[in-house]
């Protein structure tokens, strides 16, 4: 039986029609093409399809996307605005707060359902919250690092990835300039 | 003096490359890759441990609706393959021998239509009677898993070095135990998967999430009697290997059969609980014993291993597992004389195969605790014991191995000074215990032919900027970052001038991918090779821009000058374009490669299997709590030998890792099994470590230079993983005097072992 569901997906309104038992992680990733939320376990245990639901921290892959109807949704595609990451996103980058990247997305949904409601945890806060996001990858302590950076405001103020920015301005023009020149000379 | 040299990239804090499209969720895992007109497929398993198939009908499943294909062994050409051993099929071929094995598989226009059309197919089982233990499996009358391997035996190996009897006359105390250890899941948070599709004209392009792209082409090609070339293999971004991805299963296999039949691109993901059953083949269960005689003063005379390792049903890598775990740990200690005789048994259960560690782990959870016992029995401390035997620069192994930089006294320095060794040993708590183990690990293995090598393409675009074509196995390590680092130093640009294409099996070279801690040392010898190509083609146009010598020239921070005239230089966009944009233009671009100064070992075994070895050693101090047998870790500290660091983030980001894999190995992870058949499949009761399991940890690297690395770096990836499980188990000796002889070591076996202690 498919099912019409008004969403609202990182401020943006979505009307979608689904069956009834489809579960919000599928609807995210299959039909609304939102992929950077996460299966890792399939029954809620990991934490890797973490997503913000009315300002709690659910598993997407426990959550039927009927019972989502109204409700404002925040996925880690929603983070980065205008290009700029989000604190957290940015700490993850400067501390190594990942190695292969599955889990991330969760980790750093877990981390602002954290902070956007306590923003100044302790340690020991910080790690019991977290303990319900696996990662086989780094031994946690690099994740508790970059958490604790932006509790911290340790984070680099001046922060941009790779030099993209400044790069960037080489781009086409100057190679075509570059070519004129060549071809007149 | 310091060994570590200068660098202007290496050794520096960079981002990894892959850092943006990890954390805003846009990096495409194999579940993120969608195929227009793609089709979802699903495999039908053995529910039974042994069993005849005596017929498969598909007929039902084929007729439901938004069905497009079924397929059983009748559509593959039925050659048996594997990494060492040709002893498993794509599909079940007239008997299953594990609960979990394909038997057929449909591909559906949806997964709940998919999973439906699984139920249609009507298997006429005969279930067999099966066998579930190593030692039951080699006695005369036992099932045979393969009636071709009389006694369940799939490999044998029985070898001395020097004169073991006359060793173990000259000893002045022998020990002698028996551990065993227990399988162990990868858990990589995303499971195997992939996506095929398959062109009319013959060829399959296969996207997966694979630490080794070549070897699974290699396979695929094998098993579906096609060449090579007609598969393709592009890696997605691979969510974690550990071993794991490494292609003994058939996921990818089976997909690619569904895409042929169904004439369109299937995917195939594995459920977490098939993950379990039959998708990455665990750590190899062993049942090691070991026996070490000890001169008085704590030089190790002697040394004898037995060992017995469980198969599963098929080989995949444990025949070289096997005999890493007899052999391998001869290049920590100076050891002279040492007898091994190690078997690989056939059972009905999972087919075990490579996990980080590759037997190293089993290998050192025995005979770094017989270390520990050999110290306890001359009343020395455990760390002077490991002082008076650890291996050097120079030392040659008793099966050929060479080392050409080992800093393993040094690393013993450091934990003892990071753990305070001697003071909390001599004001010893009650119930608290301190224990130490040393390992080693290999930079590359060379077995797969005689070749340990590596390739790169470095091309320099229009802009400046280097593109690194590598074939290497990124799987979430960070190894793509070191690699541009690598390539950075050795042009004389910054780091963020430098990228790397994914790896991709029509487009990048040979190479034979992430496994046996290679990748940053052999692949990293190959991109500084290539790059010292690149950059000798920059310098002649450069040269010229100039009016310099090529010789004379130097780079720094992306310009080329005369060195010691720095005012007049050029940009490496300036000469990469000038070099491009002309009459006879053409891009820079350049190969390099690199093969180990390895030896293949010989039908002895006797060889040198690896070009650099790396070191470490680990201790910890735990508290055993004697009412409930729970343990707490109240401090770990770890000192790694792996030459330079090159890129500092993925390297400490390897040892926290490694780490946190022997915490779960060593106290919770175990699956259990009932007549092969698993119980647990899954991650609320195969328990890894969260973050409030991971102990206090202090770690540093040693100050070391390997001669034959990219600027002196060697391999570190699984050498934190090995000791772990015995290190906290000599502290749990130390704390209550007691040993746990199986992993995981559980509060309810302390308890056991507490009350017999007591009688």
């Amino acid at each position: 039986m498919k099912k019409q569901l008004n969403l609202n997906v990182n401020g943006q309104d979505y009307e979608v029609e689904v069956e009834a038992n489809r579960l919000l992680l599928q609807v995210l990733r299959d039909t609304l093409d939102l992929t950077g939320t996460k299966e890792g376990c399939s029954i809620g245990v990991c934490g890797a399809c973490s997503v913000i639901l009315d300002g709690r921290l659910v598993s997407s892959c426990l959550t039927l996307a009927a019972g989502c109807e109204g409700k404002k949704i925040e996925t880690i595609e929603g983070l980065a605005k205008d290009g700029k990451l989000h604190p957290l996103q940015q700490a993850f980058i400067e501390y190594g707060g990942f190695q292969c990247g599955i889990c991330t997305p969760g980790q750093i949904m877990a981390a602002k359902s954290l902070l956007d409601e306590n923003p100044k945890p302790s340690e020991e806060e910080v790690k019991e919250w977290m303990s319900g996001n696996l990662c086989r990858c780094t031994g946690y302590y690099k994740i508790l690092e970059s958490v604790m950076a932006v509790v911290d405001g340790k984070t680099d103020p001046n922060y941009a990835f790779r030099k993209r920015e400044t790069t960037a301005k080489i781009q086409s023009l100057d190679v075509y300039k570059s070519v004129a020149k060549t071809s007149s000379d | 003096m310091s060994k570590a040299k200068n660098f202007s990239v290496v050794g520096k804090r960079v981002q990894r490359v892959e850092g943006f499209d990890k954390v805003t969720g846009d990096s495409k895992f194999i579940a993120d890759i969608h195929l227009p007109g793609m089709l979802t497929g699903r495999i039908l398993r053995s529910p039974y441990p042994h069993a005849r198939i005596r017929s498969i009908d598909t007929s039902k499943a084929e007729k439901l609706r938004g069905v497009r294909a079924v397929v059983t062994a009748e559509d593959t050409i039925k050659r048996p393959w594997g990494a060492f051993f040709a002893d498993q099929y794509i599909l079940s071929v007239g008997k299953t021998r594990y609960v979990g094995e394909e038997v057929a598989a449909v591909a559906a226009i949806d997964p709940d239509i998919a999973e439906e059309a699984l139920d249609l197919i009507e298997v006429d089982w005969e279930p067999l009677p099966g066998v579930f233990d190593a030692d039951e499996a080699m006695l005369d009358g036992a099932p045979l898993v393969h009636d071709d391997k009389p006694n369940n035996i799939a490999m044998h190996l029985d070898l001395e070095r020097g004169n073991i009897v006359q060793a173990f006359a000259d000893s002045d105390i022998i020990v002698e135990d028996t551990f065993t250890s227990m399988p162990q899941w990868h858990c990589a948070i995303e499971t195997i998967g992939s996506v095929a599709e398959y062109s009319p004209n013959g060829k399959y392009t296969i996207y997966m999430n694979t630490q080794t792209l070549f070897n699974a082409r290699y396979r695929i090609a094998t098993a579906l009697g096609v060449p090579e070339t007609d598969v393709r293999v592009i890696q997605s971004a691979v969510g974690g290997g550990f071993g794991g991805k490494s292609c003994d299963d058939n996921n990818a296999l089976v997909c690619a059969v569904l895409a042929r039949k169904a004439g369109k691109p299937v995917r195939v993901i594995n459920t977490r609980e098939e993950e379990f059953l039959a998708g990455c083949r665990p750590r190899v269960f062993m049942k090691i014993n070991v026996k070490l005689g000890f001169k008085k003063d704590g030089r190790i005379r002697a040394k004898e291993l037995k060992v017995i390792a469980d198969n599963g049903a098929y080989s995949a890598k444990a025949p070289a597992i096997t005999g890493v775990a007899a052999m391998r740990h001869d290049t920590c200690y100076k050891y002279s004389d040492v007898k091994l005789e190690a078997k690989l048994i056939y059972t009905n259960k999972i087919p075990t195969g490579a996990f980080r560690g590759f037997g190293n782990p089993s290998a050192e959870w025995a005979v770094e605790q017989a270390i520990d016992l050999g110290a306890h029995a001359l009343g020395i401390d455990p760390l002077e014991i490991a002082r008076i035997n650890a291996a050097e620069t120079g030392y040659v192994s008793p099966h050929g191995n060479r080392v050409t930089s080992c800093e393993l006294k040094q690393c013993l320095d450091m934990v003892e000074n990071m753990i305070d060794w001697k003071a909390k040993r001599a004001n010893k708590q009650p119930n608290t215990g301190m224990g130490l183990a040393c390992t080693v690990h290999v930079s590359g293995k060379r077995h797969f032919g005689d070749y340990d090598g590596s390739s790169a393409t470095i091309k320099i675009n229009e802009d400046g900027k280097a593109l690194i074509l590598s074939g290497e196995g990124e799987c979430g390590q960070g190894v793509h970052t070191a690699m541009c680092q690598i390539a950075a130093e050795e042009l004389g640009v910054p780091v963020e001038d430098v990228e790397i294409s994914r790896a991709d099996t029509d487009l990048t070279t040979f190479c034979l991918g992430a496994f046996a801690s290679r990748l940053t040392y052999v692949s990293g010898n190959a991109v500084k090779n290539a790059a010292t190509n690149v950059k000798q083609q920059l310098y002649e146009q450069a040269a010229e821009m100039l009016e310099a010598n090529a010789a004379d020239l130097i780079s720094r921070d992306g310009r080329i000058f005369v060195q010691g005239a720095e005012g007049k230089s050029v940009t490496v966009a300036d000469v990469a374009r000038a070099r491009l944009f002309r009459h006879n233009g053409a891009p820079i671009v350049g190969s390099g490669s690199f093969d180990a100064d390895s030896v293949l070992p010989d039908s002895t075994r006797f060889g040198n299997e690896s070009g650099a070895y790396n070191y470490g050693v680990q201790a910890a101090q735990v508290h055993v709590d004697p009412l409930t047998g729970q343990v707490k870790v109240l401090q770990m500290v770890v000192a790694s030998d792996c030459g330079t660091v090159i890129y500092p983030i993925g390297a400490e980001g390897q040892v926290e890792g490694g780490l946190a894999q022997g915490i779960g190995y060593a106290l919770t992870e175990g699956l259990q099994f009932d007549e092969g058949r698993p119980l647990n499949p899954n991650f609320s009761d195969y328990r890894i470590p969260s973050m409030r399991d991971m102990p206090p940890l202090q770690h540093a690297f040693a100050d070391s230079y390997e001669p034959t690395g990219p600027f002196g770096a060697k391999g570190l990836g699984e050498l934190n993983m090995d000791p772990t499980a015995a290190v906290i188990n000599n502290a749990i000796f130390d704390a209550v005097g007691v040993r746990v002889k199986t992993l995981p070591i559980t509060p309810e076996k302390i308890l056991r072992a507490l009350k017999e202690k007591k009688g």
